[in-house]
């Protein structure tokens, strides 16, 4: 219990490690006096910001906001871009056709859209909800589609060949077939979704995390800036760490094809 | 020969059938012509833009600085990668540093670059590059760190030197894991690019969609995103494609 103890404390402090290097680098510089304060603000006064934007609520509103529009349109497109993924997968005649068509949505996802977002729904939210949406969606419908598609088809025939009834192969070979490709599909399609919405944000809305660093730079609140990036970064890593690795390791040791060698 | 007679033959059928619903739609939908443009629209910016020069001009720009930041990538993030990860020590200090930094995309740096760089070239060629050579050097680390020990020690015992491994063991184990860095590095490049040449830029293919968006030009933002669409696609035949085969398909473990 005590070693395990300690060993978390060794982990954190390892991972602590090279950003205390990288914080002490940046209080000597601005010490130093070389840069102007507009270009790299001391660390005291972004402490005092980001302590201040906590107080006033405005950090949370901001926060609030864009993990809202992630968490609305994961909600909204994952289950119709699995849903149609599983659907097209299954007829055999229809998803070669669709294949090259989502591969092309897929390259064009993100914030391409933007423009054509804008002249159709206007500048806000629903302009920011529809470009993740897309993003999502066909990220999350691409790789269904392929991981259905993919399925060794000995598979299939050795559980007919048993007597196994379509819906039998759907549920029990097909799906868990493509598991591992659908939720890779899910974890790309947010850390894409992250991206496009941040860039989003800046263009198209008055709130959120990207629109509060792009509008402090306006005014040239470096500060501000910078306590936007590390909220975005830490909100990544925790998003990374809980949710994503978690669901990861559990779909590949349920449903992945492991080799025995590692 | 009888492959790519089907693969020409289906994107036919696509590319017909999709102009003909999208044609009809824009012919009986009531909605005003900017809203949806039809496809002899998009057409005739096409040739009114290339016969300007100003659609030539606009790719080559977006081009070179995405090629630019590949190159980067390929000949600086991936040698960067693999010196930090062969040392157990120097991959253990980096790791974090290198995970925080590939997840804050080169957008959201972009506010600060531009008060560090001002509004120009120069910010959007950081952002771009930022944003590809992170995921690809980090992806270069972990490759190599997760090349199972049991072999380095393998080689060990027989004797082999330290150089030996590095080249026999290690770099083609962490080639799998750099290709994946390579193409994600690149994606998220491109998009970066698309939208720091909205925010920043005066020229290139993001700058064209966004100021079309002003005027309401919405033929030639399809024009744009059709092209952007179809570069990506012809970046990932091109470049992609060939650097996953002679490393994933070779030296990866591919399910066939």
């Amino acid at each position: 219990m005590i070693s395990r103890w300690r060993g978390s404390v060794v982990t954190v402090g390892r991972g602590t490690a090279p950003f205390v290097v990288i914080l002490i680098a940046w209080a000597l510089v601005t010490r130093a006096g070389v840069l102007p304060a507009i270009f790299l603000p001391p660390l005291g006064d972004v402490a005092k910001t980001a302590w201040q934007m906590f107080q006033d609520g405005s950090l949370w509103i901001n926060i609030g906001a864009s993990v809202g529009r992630v968490l609305v349109s994961l909600v909204i497109s994952v289950p119709l871009a699995v849903g149609l993924g599983i659907f097209v997968g299954l007829h055999r005649r229809l998803s070669p056709v669709v294949e090259p068509i989502a591969g092309f949505f897929n390259a064009l996802s993100g914030i391409a859209w933007l423009p054509l977002a804008v002249t159709w729904f206007g500048l806000g939210w629903v302009s920011v909800t529809f470009i993740m949406f897309n993003t999502i969606f066909f990220l999350v419908f691409y790789n269904t589609l392929v991981g259905i598609r993919t399925v060794p088809r000995i598979l299939e025939h050795a559980v007919r060949t048993l007597g196994g009834s379509r819906r039998h192969i759907i549920f029990h070979v097909l799906i868990p077939g493509a598991m591992p490709n659908i939720v890779t599909g899910i974890r790309m399609s947010i850390g894409f979704g992250w991206r496009a919405l941040i860039a989003a944000e800046m263009i198209a809305t008055s709130t959120g995390l990207g629109f509060l660093i792009y509008n402090a730079s306006n005014f040239h609140q470096t500060d501000t800036i910078l306590v936007g990036i590390v909220t975005i970064g830490i909100l990544w890593l925790l998003t990374d760490r809980l949710i994503l690795q978690p669901v990861e390791r559990w779909t590949v040791e349920r449903w992945g094809l492991v080799s025995s060698s590692r | 020969m009888g492959r790519y007679w089907e693969i020409a033959s289906t994107w036919t059928v696509i590319l017909a059938a999709s102009i003909a619903v999208w044609s009809l739609a824009a012919a009986t939908l009531p909605v005003p012509d900017y809203f949806l443009p039809p496809p002899a629209a998009v057409l005739s910016a096409f040739v009114e833009l290339t016969a300007k020069g100003m659609l030539p001009m606009f790719i080559g720009e977006s081009l070179r600085r995405i090629v630019l930041a590949a190159l980067l990538g390929l000949f600086v993030g991936v040698p960067i990668g693999l010196a930090l990860g062969i040392s157990h020590r120097t991959a253990q200090f980096a790791y974090p540093v290198l995970n925080f930094f590939q997840s804050v995309s080169g957008i959201a740096w972009l506010p600060l670059m531009l008060i560090w760089f001002g509004f120009g070239e120069r910010t959007i060629l950081i952002a771009v590059n930022y944003t590809v050579l992170f995921p690809v050097i980090f992806n270069a680390l972990l490759g190599i760190r997760s090349v199972p020990p049991i072999y380095v020690n393998a080689l060990r015992t027989l004797g082999a030197s330290r150089w030996r491994i590095v080249r026999d063991v290690l770099v083609p184990g962490a080639l799998p894991n750099i290709a994946m860095g390579i193409r994600l590095g690149l994606a998220y490049g491109w998009r970066a690019l698309i939208a720091a040449e909205m925010l920043v830029g005066a020229n290139g293919l993001g700058f064209m969609i966004f100021n079309s968006q002003a005027f309401h030009l919405t033929a030639r933002i399809m024009l744009g995103m059709g092209i952007i669409g179809a570069l990506w696609v012809a970046l990932d035949y091109f470049l992609l494609r060939p650097i996953e085969e002679a490393t994933i398909d070779r030296w990866g473990m591919v399910q066939r």
